[in-house]
């Protein structure tokens, strides 16, 4: 599941911010916000992205590199919320 | 006891892979770098002797901080944090600070309701507010509050945030070192750091390599101050100095490239707090090298930026997304610049204790929100490049970007210099210059580097943004199963600390030429440039208005103001009236202030009442002047003209006269100009001899007068003055800076036209006019004008008494009244008398001998 969940979190990521990137590049702790791949506005769209993917609500305060700065995290906050 | 030792033994046997664990080779590599930083710091006096002496608090409690059990190191740093504000405040204001902090913490842990403790905290910081702008007393000095206010202002709001939406569990020692920051005591301006960051961040990687960042980032902060220096000293122009493209290119790039104290302050502080453990992120990241206004704002102050996303842009687009994502992006990103702009004012506030508007801050943040938007949407709708690895990019993709960089640069330094201007006037007349004739405006042009030099200054400037090692590409730890490079990062860092010491020392800098010697030498000391020192001098003579902003480093000269402080323009003493002389002191006007009693006699002179016409056996003095003539500052009886007539009368008994009479006509910020009709006053009284006294920038000031008097559409009643305003083509619906830089090249002729009014009326009547020199109490630029000054007088037929050096052996501390005011006090007041008692009677001859009129 948890490894499903990066497949296309990470499909996403490289198809709307990292076009033509080799994908062995990004890998789950590649830092996405403290390394400058997702800034504020991009940070959104994955969010909308995720919500509507995964039938999850996000709150305004996990929008951050806590929550959201690698594939991994990323991954694990979504199976949180998935219980 | 017994469990700390065996602590502190475990911790001293362990190695670099636990937390917090550094080996003993590794760690020494630490001090010798910082032995050599605290050398580079000294030798260009980094900031103030406060923070040396913080810094080595700092480098010594590292000393002991890294080799201590982890659980004792957070109540360690906050020890040292307390014992930080204590040694930069002192016990009475230090207790105070940390006080009133205890009980805002305090109001944040309170057993009571999220929405009571926010409502407390509004209570007491609304009593705070009163108390800052002094419409509450308050028993502690008003030194403490840029402090505190930087301490609690933004980190509150964050704090209360966190409070809300953590789980994680209360740490008192935390909590304390997140307020009471080990840096902070010296720096009014501190990066809003986040207080989960601060949290998450501490000692989450290899010790080392979170030292050597902070080593890093401490030299970059180091270099651009040294930096920012040049450029503030040397290459900043006023915007009346501003006459061809290449001035305008000047004035744009070091307006702009000021920034850079913010940014080497930032580095500093978040590079000191890395050597405790906390591993916080860039303030700032080649920010000169931003490829749009979005990178921009995501490049230059981060922590702003993270601190407006996390408490407001994401809170209010998540609470309005459902109206449509591309409504919620506009609306939260308004809101976000309305808000920085707001708080822009608060932070102003807080600092200085004054509200804060200017329409230029508005407008500036309504133009980036705007551009930011609109990049917004942009990015939004088409996305940006983004790459995992640099080295994959093409070459049009590279020339693509070089040129938006240099696209972005140029706009954000025109948005730049337009929201630190002194008025949008002032602003729009530089671009004048663009459209004037080259050749005139070339005779004009007094550039201060030549094009060359320039490029140089504006390399050396995207190096200061990105100097360092392992800081450069931000602060990514290694990842694991990496191998850590040691050695390099290291050495590269140590020989630039090095090649830093060694350009401050003396004796390798003064092989160098003359002048390199003296800009390296410039650069080894904090002080005020040029043009901020002719502004605090404009402060002298009249109300100074421009510092209300951080666009110069005069405002933090003024932040240690107090509020109540009664400056002369704010004493009442004079009034307006119609013509060109503008003020005069208010006849029969009596105050006791807090440097004395001020009584202006019932001639509108400060001084006692005398007979319109002297007695024949009197040797009558008209003395002209500004401010120190007036005696701004000492009590009635104490200013240099009073001591001088009581020491006259009481020393020089052998002489023709029975009594010596000297008529203060000194009125605070007059200028040159005005002695005009001061002397036809003064002439009425019947005077022997008329002592002008002037006080340096005499041709500049004369010039801004008189470009005021005309935009104010004012008759000059002088037809010598008028000739000269025709000549330089001055008209009243010019703005001030076009009329000044028209008028201050006749700066001479209208000086030389001021001297030959008042020394052809004197002549007439037989009185013998003297010029006494009276230098500022420090040295400083003002003494540009003073050789031609005086050359300008001695031409015109004055007996020229120059007192130049009078101060220079007095400690300045003693003789002016405050950092902020700098006339001359009692003790001053005191030195000038006897220097012009002994230049008198050196000259006796020639000033005393009878040509009664």
């Amino acid at each position: 599941m948890t490894q499903d969940t990066i497949a296309i979190v990470k499909e996403f990521v490289l198809r709307e911010f990292l076009p033509g990137e080799n994908p062995d590049e990004l890998t789950d702790d590649t830092p996405l916000i403290t390394g400058g791949i997702l800034d504020s506005i991009a940070t959104l769209r994955l969010v909308a992205f995720l919500e509507e993917k995964f039938g999850v609500k996000f709150k305004a305060h996990e929008t951050d590199s806590e929550h959201l700065d690698t594939l991994a995290d990323i991954s694990a906050l979504i199976q949180t919320k998935l219980g | 006891m017994g469990n700390f030792i065996s602590r502190l033994t475990a911790s001293i046997q362990t190695d670099s892979n636990s937390p917090g664990g550094i080996t003993f080779p590794k760690f020494m590599l630490i001090v010798l770098q910082l032995a050599f930083m605290l050398l580079a710091m000294r030798q260009f006096q980094i900031e103030n002797a406060a923070f040396l002496r913080l810094a080595v608090l700092a480098f010594g409690g590292f000393l002991l901080h890294a080799w201590l059990p982890l659980a004792y190191r957070l109540p360690f740093f906050l020890g040292l944090s307390l014992a930080g504000i204590v040694l930069v405040m002192g016990w009475l204001n230090g207790a105070w600070l940390i006080g009133i902090g205890l009980l805002l913490i305090g109001i944040c842990h309170l057993p009571l309701s999220f929405l009571w403790r926010i409502a407390l905290l509004l209570s007491v910081g609304t009593v705070l507010a009163l108390q800052r702008a002094e419409l509450l007393a308050s028993p502690w000095s008003t030194a403490i509050w840029p402090i505190l206010g930087s301490m609690f202002m933004f980190r509150l709001i964050v704090y209360m945030y966190d409070l809300q939406h953590e789980q994680a569990p209360f740490n008192l020692s935390r909590s304390l070192s997140y307020f009471f920051m080990l840096p902070n005591a010296c720096f009014p301006l501190f990066p809003v750091v986040d207080y989960k960051t601060f949290r998450r961040n501490y000692f989450d990687a290899d010790s080392f390599h979170i030292y050597q960042t902070g080593v890093d980032w401490m030299l970059r902060g180091v270099t651009q101050l040294v930096i920012y220096r040049l450029v503030y000293y040397h290459l900043t122009l006023a915007p009346a100095e501003v006459h061809t493209g290449g001035d305008l290119a000047q004035f744009l790039l070091a307006n702009f490239a000021l920034y850079l104290r913010v940014s080497g302050l930032f580095h500093l502080i978040t590079g000191l707090l890395h050597l405790f453990g906390f591993r916080v992120p860039e303030t700032h990241h080649l920010f000169f090298l931003a490829t749009s206004f979005n990178d921009w704002y995501r490049r230059a102050n981060i922590y702003w930026k993270d601190f407006m996303m996390k408490v407001f842009y994401f809170p209010v687009y998540f609470r309005i997304k459902d109206y449509g994502a591309t409504w919620a992006l506009v609306l939260s990103t308004m809101l976000v610049f309305f808000l920085t702009w707001f708080l822009h004012a608060y932070q102003w506030f807080w600092l200085r204790g004054t509200i804060l508007f200017v329409p230029q801050d508005f407008l500036y943040w309504a133009l980036l929100g705007a551009v930011v938007i609109a990049n917004s949407l942009y990015e939004a709708k088409w996305g940006r490049t983004r790459t995992l690895n640099k080295s994959n990019q093409s070459w049009r993709n590279r020339v693509s970007l070089y040129l938006q960089t240099l696209v972005t640069f140029i706009a954000l330094c025109i948005l730049w210099s337009f929201w630190t201007s002194e008025s949008i006037t002032g602003w729009l007349s530089l671009w004048q210059v663009l459209g004037s004739d080259p050749a005139a405006a070339e005779r004009n042009s007094n550039p201060v580097f030549n094009t060359q030099s320039l490029l140089v200054v504006a390399l050396l400037v995207v190096v200061a943004s990105s100097t360092g090692t392992i800081g450069a590409s931000g602060n990514v730890p290694p990842r694991k199963g990496v191998s850590r490079k040691i050695w390099s990062p290291v050495s590269i860092t140590t020989v630039k600390i090095v090649l830093l010491c060694l350009l401050g020392i003396e004796g390798i800098y003064s092989q160098f030429s003359p002048t390199t010697a003296t800009m390296v030498l410039s650069l080894r000391s904090s002080h005020l440039s040029r043009i901020d020192t002719a502004k605090m001098e404009r402060g002298y003579y009249e109300n100074l208005l421009d510092v209300n902003r951080f666009n110069s480093q005069l405002w933090e000269v003024y932040s240690k103001k107090p509020t109540n402080w009664i400056d002369v323009d704010s004493s009442n003493l004079k009034r307006f009236v119609p013509g060109f002389v503008r003020t005069e002191l208010i006849p029969s006007f009596a105050e006791d202030t807090k440097h004395g009693r001020i009584t202006i006699n019932q001639y509108g002179m400060r001084d006692q009442d005398y007979a319109v016409a002297p007695e024949p056996d009197v040797f009558r003095v008209a003395v002209l002047g500004a401010s120190s003539v007036m005696g701004w500052g000492v009590g009635d009886g104490e200013t240099f003209e009073a001591l001088l007539e009581e020491r006259l009368n009481r020393e020089l008994t052998h002489s023709p006269y029975a009594k010596y009479e000297l008529l203060n006509f000194g009125v605070a910020g007059y200028n040159p100009p005005q002695q005009l009709p001061a002397l036809e006053k003064a002439l009425s009284f019947k005077p022997n001899s008329v002592f002008y006294i002037a006080t340096g920038r005499e041709m500049s000031r004369s010039a801004r007068y008189i470009a005021n008097t005309v935009l104010d559409k004012i008759a000059i009643p002088y037809p010598e003055l008028n000739a000269i305003v025709a000549s330089a083509g001055i008209t009243p619906d010019m703005d001030e800076t076009t009329a000044l830089r028209l008028l201050e090249p006749y700066g001479q002729d209208i000086l030389t036209a001021i001297y030959r009014r008042i020394a052809g009326q004197c002549r007439e009547r037989g009185i013998k006019p003297v010029l006494i020199f009276l230098p500022q109490l420090r040295d400083g630029s003002w003494q540009e004008e003073t050789a031609p000054s005086l050359k300008v007088a001695t031409d015109e037929g004055f007996v020229v008494l120059d007192l130049n050096g009078i101060f220079r052996n007095a400690d300045i501390k003693t003789i002016r009244l405050a950092e902020w005011d700098e006339h001359p006090n009692k003790t001053g007041h005191q030195l000038i008398a006897s220097a012009i008692y002994d230049a008198l009677l050196a000259n006796r001859e020639a000033i005393f001998s009878p040509t009664r009129q």
